[in-house]
């Protein structure tokens, strides 16, 4: 059996707003069968975006980009799933918000883009980018560690979903956790 | 019981027998019908204008009650139709803003509070509103009031705007902004990590420039004003040009935009997205901000254009209303033509279509033809993805993306040219935020 894959996925500021879309969006992520490793709300500050999006660094919409990214809170989320990087990319549509509207009206950004920066989501694109970006947002997270202990238990679904904070954990650990639901 | 049923039958016997012969004794003299009187309905007063909305639910912003009670339950999502609000009848709404998420209502009165709010309130967008001390309401399911910081209490309100998540508001006692600052589009200055949904704070900017404020817009990050001398200030949100300030950085003080409106009297200017298109007392158009859509073209073939360019090529006459969408620009001119150009769903056919050259849309889909032939469009208004057009008899006309059956056309698919929406009464006024469209309409009688 193939391991799962993970992925770095972010909710942005606009969406993180509006609590009917973000728990809508939530809903999406669970019925598409992601597990969710790990959940954190953060406000990016200029550096930390300057740097993330280093590699747009040239283009045309890289201010726009960065400072629509630090106008507010975001929501940040490692998921696991097979093909986790292809299959976010596609639940969450293309980047053209003007153009997903019309070609991918049931996306994440076709329903809830406001304009193309205000795309709602960010997903990573490779599984380089995947290791940088949790490395800049979760330097605690040990990617490998995760693999060798968590993993097995991830695929064997041995987990328990906690809504509060929007996270999956394993079962042995979540005995010490309040239940909620 | 039996004696009963007995009765009955003969009652209906009596009761046709009387309507089977009828014989009139003296004949019905002509006459006697114009001394009768005649029946008057009700007029209503000159000030009493009805409120419909239609488009999403969920967000509050329709003023509609609707509560989530569980999960399994269907609930309905958005309103296909024209819905009348309750609100405006037993408050004379004389105007009103959309956002995205929330809708503002100015009422008419002398006393008490001028200002309502429904919807999203994340921001504070529209006021805090809490039900204990320090847990404000995310969201607001029907219009409460807002307290604006008025001296007199007799002060009018002129006009408000919304944006994403900010309200301007403009009275005789200038103007009022409240809500999300994160770009400065509320006119004061950026305060990093600032928590919006916590705060209370209006700013109040009395006059830009030492002159009195005549019109306000705001775009959904950036705000726009026209002063009295036809001058147009901007603050907000710069990253696509779109306050026009000739920079790309967020802008916290009123500017003067320049560029090629510098010496012109603007009598408008329009913007839902972050595209402004502004019109002057010629009946010349302007435009600036994001233009990846082909809203303007310039020699550099740039995307973004950060000073106000005179759009010459349009070729369309003289320009009497203009609305900017989110990818798309609509003028009417003088003789109420309508003219699309961008990208979208631009009216003309049945594709989404991208088109540098302003395309004309039919009179007839506007309602022309030979029992109206004095129908045409007075008024254009533009959402994110769809765009209404007022015509001089009262009617509106929706086209454009359906998002959350914004256009109340009854169905949830997008319309590829303007079809009429059904509403009970001659339309004033309409506004489009991003899946919700208020009208403000005059009674029938």
């Amino acid at each position: 059996m193939r391991p799962l894959q993970l992925t770095f996925a972010i909710i942005k500021p606009h969406v993180v707003k509006q609590p009917l879309v973000l728990e809508t969006i939530r809903d999406m992520i669970l019925t598409s069968n992601f597990k969710v490793v790990k959940t954190r709300r953060h406000a990016f500050t200029l550096k930390e975006a300057e740097l993330f999006y280093e590699e747009h660094r040239n283009k045309f919409f890289y201010n726009r980009l960065v400072t629509f990214m630090t106008s507010g809170p975001s929501d940040f989320y490692i998921l696991a799933r097979d093909d986790a990087i292809k299959e976010w990319r596609k639940l969450m549509g293309p980047t053209k918000v003007f153009k997903t509207q019309f070609e991918a009206p049931d996306s994440i950004r076709g329903q809830f883009g406001l304009s193309d920066t205000r795309n709602a989501t960010h997903g990573s694109d490779s599984p380089e980018s995947v290791r940088k970006e949790v490395g800049l947002f979760f330097p605690h997270f040990d990617i490998e560690n995760w693999y060798q202990e968590e993993e097995p238990k991830f695929r064997a679904n041995q987990l328990e979903f906690i809504r509060e904070f929007f996270i999956h954990k394993v079962i042995e650990d979540a005995r010490t956790v309040k239940k909620t639901e | 019981m039996l004696n009963n049923t007995k009765r009955v039958s003969y009652c209906i016997l009596a009761f046709n027998k009387r309507f089977m012969s009828v014989k009139r004794k003296y004949p019905i003299n002509p006459d006697d019908a114009k001394t009768l009187p005649v029946f008057e309905y009700g007029v209503s007063k000159d000030s009493y204008r009805r409120v419909f909305v239609w488009g999403n639910l969920q967000t509050g912003a329709l003023g509609v009650p609707y509560l989530k009670k569980n999960r399994n339950t269907l609930q309905r999502e958005c309103l296909g139709a024209p819905k009348r609000l309750g609100f405006a009848e037993k408050f004379p709404v004389k105007t009103a803003a959309c956002g995205f998420g929330f809708t503002a209502f100015a009422v008419d009165t002398d006393s008490g509070h001028k200002l309502y709010g429904t919807g999203l309130n994340t921001d504070s967008q529209i006021g805090r509103h809490e039900i204990r001390s320090g847990h404000p309401l995310e969201i607001i399911y029907f219009p409460q009031p807002i307290h604006l910081p008025l001296k007199n209490p007799k002060t009018k309100i002129k006009k408000i705007s919304a944006g994403r998540a900010h309200l301007a508001v403009l009275t005789d006692e200038g103007l009022f902004l409240l809500g999300n600052n994160s770009y400065g589009q509320c006119g004061r200055k950026i305060i990093q990590d600032e928590n919006y949904f916590m705060s209370n704070y209006i700013n109040h900017v009395r006059h830009i420039d030492g002159q009195t404020i005549k019109d306000i817009e705001c775009g959904q990050d950036h705000t726009l004003a026209i002063t009295e001398n036809g001058a147009v200030f901007s603050c907000g949100w710069g990253a696509d040009g779109q306050t026009g300030l000739g920079t790309f950085n967020n802008v916290s003080v009123f500017s003067r935009v320049k560029g090629d409106i510098e010496s012109e009297h603007i009598i408008k200017v329009a913007s839902r997205s972050d595209f402004v298109l502004a019109l002057n007392n010629k009946g010349e158009v302007f435009g600036w901000g994001n233009a990846e859509y082909d809203q303007i073209r310039n020699q550099r073939n740039e995307q973004q254009i950060c000073h106000p360019t005179h759009l010459k090529h349009l070729g369309v006459g003289k320009v009497q209303d203009v609305g900017a969408g989110g990818s798309f620009c609509v003028v009417v001119n003088d003789k109420g033509e309508v003219f699309t150009w961008g990208f979208g769903i631009l009216g003309a056919g049945p594709k989404v279509e991208q088109s540098f050259k302003p395309i004309k849309l039919a009179e007839s889909l506007f309602g022309r033809n030979d029992f109206q032939p004095d129908s045409r469009v007075v008024k254009v208004v533009c959402g994110l993805s769809y765009a209404v057009a007022v015509t001089s008899l009262g009617d509106i006309y929706a086209w454009g993306r359906n998002l959350r059956s914004c256009l109340g056309l009854g169905s949830e698919k997008d319309q590829y040219f303007p079809f009429k929406v059904s509403l009970g009464g001659y339309v004033e006024r309409v506004f489009c935020g991003y899946d919700h469209t208020v009208a403000i309409c005059k009674p029938f009688i």
